[in-house]
């Protein structure tokens, strides 16, 4: 049933052309309940997520938060202890990898290097029994689409790190699969590269609607990318919301944290869900910790600064950062913190400047337990 | 990570080899040169003149010629398909899902090199079925246990030089099933291992005697010596005929496999291990 509609769709997209699907085609994904554990490590703990068509979600989080293990499931190199993955609706748990219709793009390089980048694209194809020449044609126009057409004859050896990365997700769309899993491409590139190419796995997959989890350590690519983000720890899915979402409105202090720059400040909890820190009194935002020492967590835009003598800080650092510049601000009580402030109002904001920085009044902070420093 | 002051074009260069060079090397080296030499071709230039051109034309004539050179071919064919039947599945299962033996398998794959052939022969001996005594099968398959850790040791530097699970998982994510992935993934990039496996093997077997000797077969070198008996010209002509066409088969193998590989980016044929040129950027 499955291989079927899979032929169905492959015959589809080479009559049609690649890039003409638009957005709606995609494959609905759930993740359910996915626990697994490697030995006394709970890898995945409970993972549940909903994926909508063509829709990219990024799964980030630290090294060993489970995000990989999640990947593999879907993907069927690894097998769940408990839940399931549903594919448009089907529980694939019991589909072997080969047969679950899914683009993998790796970490490190994975091309076959005894192939050429043609040979590479149209490997899918072969295995689908597709004939030599529209799987040439194909595999061309995919090469094309990632523009390495000139490269087309070449081995991966002759090919650079992000070459070989772009021919690896032209193979891996030349199968039109139904889902896109991409472990990582990017983190063996350098800055510049992986810049652009991020941009064009961005195009791409909205080109094609593809229905794609992406898994990354880096939270730059992962904002930048995601239609949705899904912060994990410890096996578990803190928060999946939008990006901004997940900048403004973060469901835990961990996503806090991880999230962006957050300044640390201690402060004591007061009754009625309030805080104060800095001398000021504001509203707790989300789950109180039962600790009494705390640490409040801002961002550096959240703090308000004003040039005064003798306030509770003194300027260490100035940072232009474009429109803004991001002032470092040593407080009394060997407390760091870095405040944003328009870049055109922070002349005065010079190393060795007094300072006045305070919570700006009325805006609910997350607080975390103290962290001893 | 430097990368912000990367300004150089995507495809990175290998750094080019440090080389030490000594004072008078170059004297040295003709010098060790020429002594190997004189080591090596003194004693074929020796048989040669021994045996004088003309034993040559009538070693092919001689009796038990055709009839131990085929045996001692079959014997290399059968030797090397088992072989690598063998040994190329059982590898790459062990790279793959059980890392932790390899060690293990390099402790037993050791054993037929430091057990004498004596002893491996007289025991094959008694504990032969008797439907294979007097084959060429019975003496094939104690070959494969000689050429096991030649072709364990060429398969096990080729694997290790191929990021072995992430392209057996590419080539499952792409559709492909075990034996398409072994087929047209691992076996063309096992290439220049699997020659020099064959390479080993086949010489072994060119070049083995004790075991055939003890076990009353012809083979080539057997009948080499069992004629220098009789003729001592013949003998030497027919041993000097087998070293050069081993020597031209071996060549062959040799370029047919670097030629492949320096194609696709893999290592030169060698004899004991697989090099593989790392051309990995970034």
């Amino acid at each position: 049933m499955t291989a079927n509609t899979a032929r169905e769709r492959d015959a589809a997209g080479i009559a049609a052309g690649t890039g003409q699907a638009g957005p709606g085609r995609g494959t609905s994904v759930r993740l359910q309940d996915l626990t697994r554990s490697f030995g006394a490590t709970r890898a995945l703990d409970g993972l549940s997520i909903e994926m909508a068509p063509g829709e990219l979600v990024a799964l980030l989080g630290p090294s060993g938060c489970g995000k990989t293990t999640a990947l593999r499931i879907v993907a069927g190199f690894e097998i769940a202890d408990t839940g399931s993955v549903l594919v448009d609706g089907k529980d694939v748990s019991s589909v072997p990898a080969a047969k679950r219709d899914m683009g993998m793009v790796f970490q490190s390089y994975s091309l076959f290097p005894n192939m050429t980048a043609l040979d590479n694209v149209a490997f899918g194809l072969r295995m689908r029994k597709i004939g030599a020449s529209q799987r040439r044609q194909r595999a061309g126009d995919l090469l094309d689409m990632v523009g390495l057409a000139p490269q087309a004859g070449q081995y991966p050896h002759q090919l650079s790190g992000g070459q070989q990365q772009r021919v690896a997700l032209a193979r891996a769309l030349a199968i039109e699969p139904r889902v896109l899993l991409l472990d990582e491409p990017l983190s063996a590139l350098d800055a510049k590269v992986r810049l652009q190419l991020r941009e064009q796995i961005r195009t791409l997959q909205q080109r094609l609607g593809t229905t794609t989890l992406f898994v990354t350590h880096d939270q730059e690519e992962a904002l930048s990318m995601a239609d949705r983000v899904g912060v994990m720890s410890h096996g578990r899915l803190e928060q999946i919301a939008a990006p901004d979402e997940l900048y403004t409105n973060p469901a835990t202090a961990f996503v806090a944290e991880f999230v962006g720059v957050m300044n640390r400040i201690p402060g004591e909890l007061q009754p009625g869900g309030q805080v104060t820190a800095l001398g000021s009194t504001v509203p707790i935002r989300g789950q109180r910790p039962d600790e009494a020492a705390v640490d409040v967590l801002v961002r550096p835009e959240g703090l308000t600064m004003e040039v005064v003598e003798n306030g509770n800080g003194i300027v260490t650092t100035r940072t232009f950062l474009g429109s803004v510049t991001r002032v470092g601000v040593q407080l009394s009580g060997d407390v760091a913190v870095q405040v944003d402030r328009p870049s055109a109002e922070s002349a005065a904001l010079g190393p060795g400047a007094s300072v006045s920085v305070s919570l700006t009044a009325g805006q609910p902070v997350h607080v975390a337990p103290r962290q001893v420093s | 990570m430097a990368a912000v002051t990367q300004t150089a074009p995507e495809r990175i260069a290998p750094p080019p080899r440090p080389r030490i060079v000594f004072r008078g090397a170059t004297a040295w080296r003709w010098t060790i040169l020429i002594v190997a030499a004189v080591y090596f071709l003194l004693p074929l230039w020796a048989a040669l003149r021994f045996a004088g051109i003309s034993a040559f034309g009538s070693v092919i004539s001689e009796p038990g010629f055709t009839s131990s050179l085929a045996l001692s071919v079959r014997l290399a064919v059968i030797t090397t398909l088992v072989t690598i039947a063998l040994m190329l599945p059982t590898t790459v299962y062990v790279h793959l899902r059980l890392p932790r033996l390899r060690r293990l398998m390099e402790g037993i794959t050791i054993l037929p090199i430091v057990i004498p052939p004596v002893v491996l022969i007289v025991g094959v001996l008694a504990i032969a079925p008797g439907f294979l005594k007097g084959t060429s099968w019975l003496l094939a398959l104690a070959y494969v246990v000689l050429a096991m850790p030649f072709t364990y040791r060429a398969l096990d530097a080729g694997l290790r030089a191929l990021d072995l699970k992430t392209i057996v998982e590419a080539s499952n994510s792409l559709g492909a099933g075990w034996l398409s992935t072994l087929w047209r993934v691992l076996l063309p990039n096992l290439r220049t291992a699997l020659l020099s496996a064959t390479v080993l093997s086949v010489a072994l077997v060119l070049g083995e005697f004790t075991m055939a000797s003890l076990d009353l077969y012809q083979t080539f070198p057997v009948w080499i010596y069992v004629n220098s008996q009789t003729s001592g010209q013949v003998s030497v002509a027919a041993s000097l005929l087998a070293l050069f066409v081993t020597w031209i088969f071996l060549l062959g193998i040799t370029v047919l496999g670097t030629r492949q590989s320096r194609k696709t980016g893999g290592g030169a044929v060698t004899l004991f291990t697989v090099a593989r040129t790392e051309t990995r950027g970034d």
